[in-house]
């Protein structure tokens, strides 16, 4: 049933400043399932954005893709599957521009920055389209119609003609989400699309994301910081710190049995609306400079249950089971000895 | 006659003011604040902005008051008016000083304003543009100091260097510019500003809306540990619904310039009695995977309404699934219901409305 769609391997992205090398991604392993949703959750600056950038290689200069693979399993109308390595693909090239835009798409966090002031809506769609497909100037008109109706948006024929800065936060938002579902993407990538709205909003625009992926099958890697909308939303969460993914797992594993004290840290910092008034937990310290990465363990001189050995040497990725892995050295301990134990025997 | 002796004599002809309970710090009589929009070159007058309508409420000494609302619904219209940012259009702030006297802070100006800006104090949203980058966080929080004559400059530093040290900065990095912080420690200094003239009242206006989730729970932690030392009172203006959940005793429901409903935490989140809150509680993401259930979520129908050009009756009305005739042609005002709550709606006592899902 679960068909790979993308698979991240080893994925470095470092960015050389003038200051130093930062290393924004630091060997990321990721799949995502054609029609699921995966979550990328941490704070800011731990990576999250750039790799979902990486994707679509429209990372900004000084960044650069310094190793790992992307393969994307491309599906032929004629049924076969090609695999593409992404992050090999020459960021100006033909291959890539027909996979941007058309098969991985992407919305973003502002929707007023993201459209031109410049253009109509329906211009902005209508180019999306033609990019992609045959379709000549009426029929491209037609189909943005169609899509710009199927976000939810009233009269579409009146609003198609209209600028972005006549719609509210919520309708550019759907007005984003038409023109990056013009083309019927594989994956949309959805980075931060709610952070920059209200409540009521924020839940119209996450149903709606949703519903179309039911319609049209696609999968979406979804960008946030907000567990409240992982837990609405995910079949797999990431937990990214500092470049690294600590945790992954299922939605149920992540949240009601963590494993990382940061995945556990993060869960308890979050204020509840059905809880009664109780102190938060919040996690000591802040996110480290990302010139000044601590060594071992980045999440150590945070970290409640450090060890000494956690400031000399970087846990590796420990299965906890089929699906749920973790890097954290109090895991690997017990996995590698439970291994140790099963030669023996 | 100058403005200044003008408005001291004002004050003095004034029938003492009262407020309706002694433990009340703040109340807010039929605040009205219209933005007049104007068209053409000729600045010809087109209609109002009717940012806040009609907007009454109080606030207990010591308490935490919560104001929530989408965003256009004037919860920052009216944090500002209470903090004479704004000239309100037309209402009553009243304000209990110390000395236990009352004034009305919406009718004073100049000189005798300026006392009570010591008293009321603010902290914003961004930390970034909140915080003047060519000055240095000495003169940021003592800034207020200096315009208000209090202390020499080594009693400033003293006070500053106390009060980064309470708000969990080293004092050391005072002489450093804000570039040398992280948002974090940024909205710190905030906090310091706002507390370095010892206020009573502090309108936190989507404080923590803008930090990463481990900074904000440390940044609330820390309001709530300097509420109690200081004896502080806040008004908390945030569109966060957990946020608001967690911090405040009680809540107060904006829409569209109106106040819809005011109820204590839990009263409002458990047992809300206006359909717009019901329709906010539904909207809230449920932090546990097992408890999804989208078919339960209410669906607003619509926009929010354009407060310069509002619908007739229940500005609420052409969203809300359970409208009736009546809720188009009359407003319903706000009311007082059993309970200590206050609700603007025809129907508060029929409707059986659905509260935030439980965990």
């Amino acid at each position: 049933m679960s068909e790979l769609l993308l698979e991240v391997k080893d994925l470095k992205i470092h960015f050389f400043t003038d200051e130093g090398v930062v290393k924004a991604v630091e060997g990321i392993d990721l799949k995502i399932e054609r029609g699921k949703t995966v979550c990328l959750v941490g704070e800011s600056g731990c990576g999250k954005s750039v790799t979902s950038l990486s994707f679509l290689q429209i990372i900004h200069a000084p960044g650069k893709i310094v190793s790992g693979e992307m393969v994307y399993y491309r599906q032929t109308p004629d049924g076969t599957t090609w695999e593409i390595d992404l992050a090999k693909l020459n960021p100006k090239g033909r291959k890539i521009r027909e996979i941007r835009g058309a098969e991985i798409s992407m919305i973003f966090q502002e929707p007023m920055t993201s459209l031109s002031p410049l253009y109509t809506v329906g211009n902005q769609i209508i180019e999306a389209i033609r990019l992609h497909s045959k379709a000549t100037k009426d029929e491209a008109r037609k189909q943005a119609i169609e899509m710009l109706h199927r976000v939810g948006i009233p009269n579409p024929d009146r609003l198609i003609d209209e600028y972005p800065f006549t719609l509210s936060g919520g309708m550019r938002q759907r007005v984003m989400i038409a023109m990056a579902l013009s083309c019927n993407p594989t994956m949309l990538i959805a980075d931060e699309p709610t952070t920059a709205l209200d409540v009521t909003t924020q839940a119209e625009i996450l149903d709606l994301i949703q519903e179309l992926q039911q319609q049209y099958g696609m999968a979406v890697l979804f960008i946030t910081h907000d567990l409240g909308i992982v837990a609405e939303v995910a079949d797999d969460v990431a937990v990214m710190y500092l470049g690294k993914i600590v945790e992954r797992g299922s939605v149920d594993d992540i949240f009601n049995a963590p494993k990382h004290p940061y995945t556990q840290a993060l869960l308890h910092s979050i204020p509840k609306v059905a809880m009664k008034r109780e102190d938060l937990e919040p996690i000591q310290g802040m996110v480290p400079s990302p010139f000044r990465r601590p060594n071992g363990c980045s999440f150590h001189p945070r970290c409640s249950k450090a060890m000494d050995i956690c400031s000399q040497i970087v846990p590796a990725v420990t299965a906890i089971d089929d699906d749920h892995t973790v890097q954290c050295l109090l895991y690997e301990d017990v996995a590698s000895r439970a291994e140790v134990e099963r030669a023996q025997s | 006659m100058s403005k200044q002796a003008m408005s001291q004599d004002k004050l003095q002809e004034s029938v003492p003011l009262t407020m309706k309970d002694d433990s009340y710090l703040l109340e807010v009589n039929n605040l009205k604040m219209y933005f007049a929009i104007t068209r053409g070159i000729m600045a010809r007058l087109g209609g109002y902005t009717k940012a806040a309508d009609d907007v009454n409420f109080f606030i207990r000494k010591g308490e935490t008051l919560g104001l929530v609302g989408e965003s256009g619904c004037g919860k920052t219209t009216v944090g500002r008016c209470i903090a004479r940012a704004y000239e309100p259009t037309a209402g009553e702030i009243l304000y209990r000083r110390a000395d236990d006297t009352i004034v009305d802070l919406a009718r004073l100006e100049g000189q005798i304003l300026r006392q009570y800006r010591k008293d009321i104090r603010m902290i914003f949203q961004d930390p970034y543009s909140s915080l003047n980058p060519r000055m240095t966080v000495f003169e940021i929080v003592s800034e207020a100091l200096k315009v208000n004559h209090m202390g020499t400059q080594s009693e400033m530093e003293d006070r500053v260097a106390y009060l980064l040290k309470r708000v969990g900065l080293r004092p050391e990095y005072m002489q450093r510019y804000p570039h040398a912080f992280s948002g974090g420690e940024r909205q710190r200094v905030g906090v310091a500003r706002a507390l370095v003239t010892n206020p009573s009242l502090i309108i936190c206006d989507e404080a923590v809306s803008a930090l990463d989730v481990s900074i904000r729970a440390q940044i609330l932690n820390l309001l709530e540990e300097l509420q109690s030392d200081f004896d502080l009172t806040y008004l908390f203006i945030s569109h966060d619904l957990s946020v608001i959940r967690h911090i405040c005793d009680r809540v107060v429901v904006m829409y569209v310039g109106k106040i819809v409903e005011v109820a204590s935490g839990l009263d409002l989140y458990m047992d809300p009695k206006h359909p717009y809150t019901e329709a906010l509680m539904s909207a809230v993401p449920i932090s546990n995977p097992r408890l999804r259930n989208k078919e339960s979520r209410i669906r607003l129908s619509g926009e929010i309404a354009d407060p310069s050009n509002p619908p007739s009756g229940c500005y609420f009305h052409p969203r809300c699934q359970y409208a009736k005739d009546i809720c188009s042609q009359e407003a319903p005002p706000l009311r007082e219901l059993p309970g200590n709550r206050f609700v603007a709606c025809h129907f508060a006592e029929e409707l059986d409305l659905r509260g935030a899902t439980m965990e």
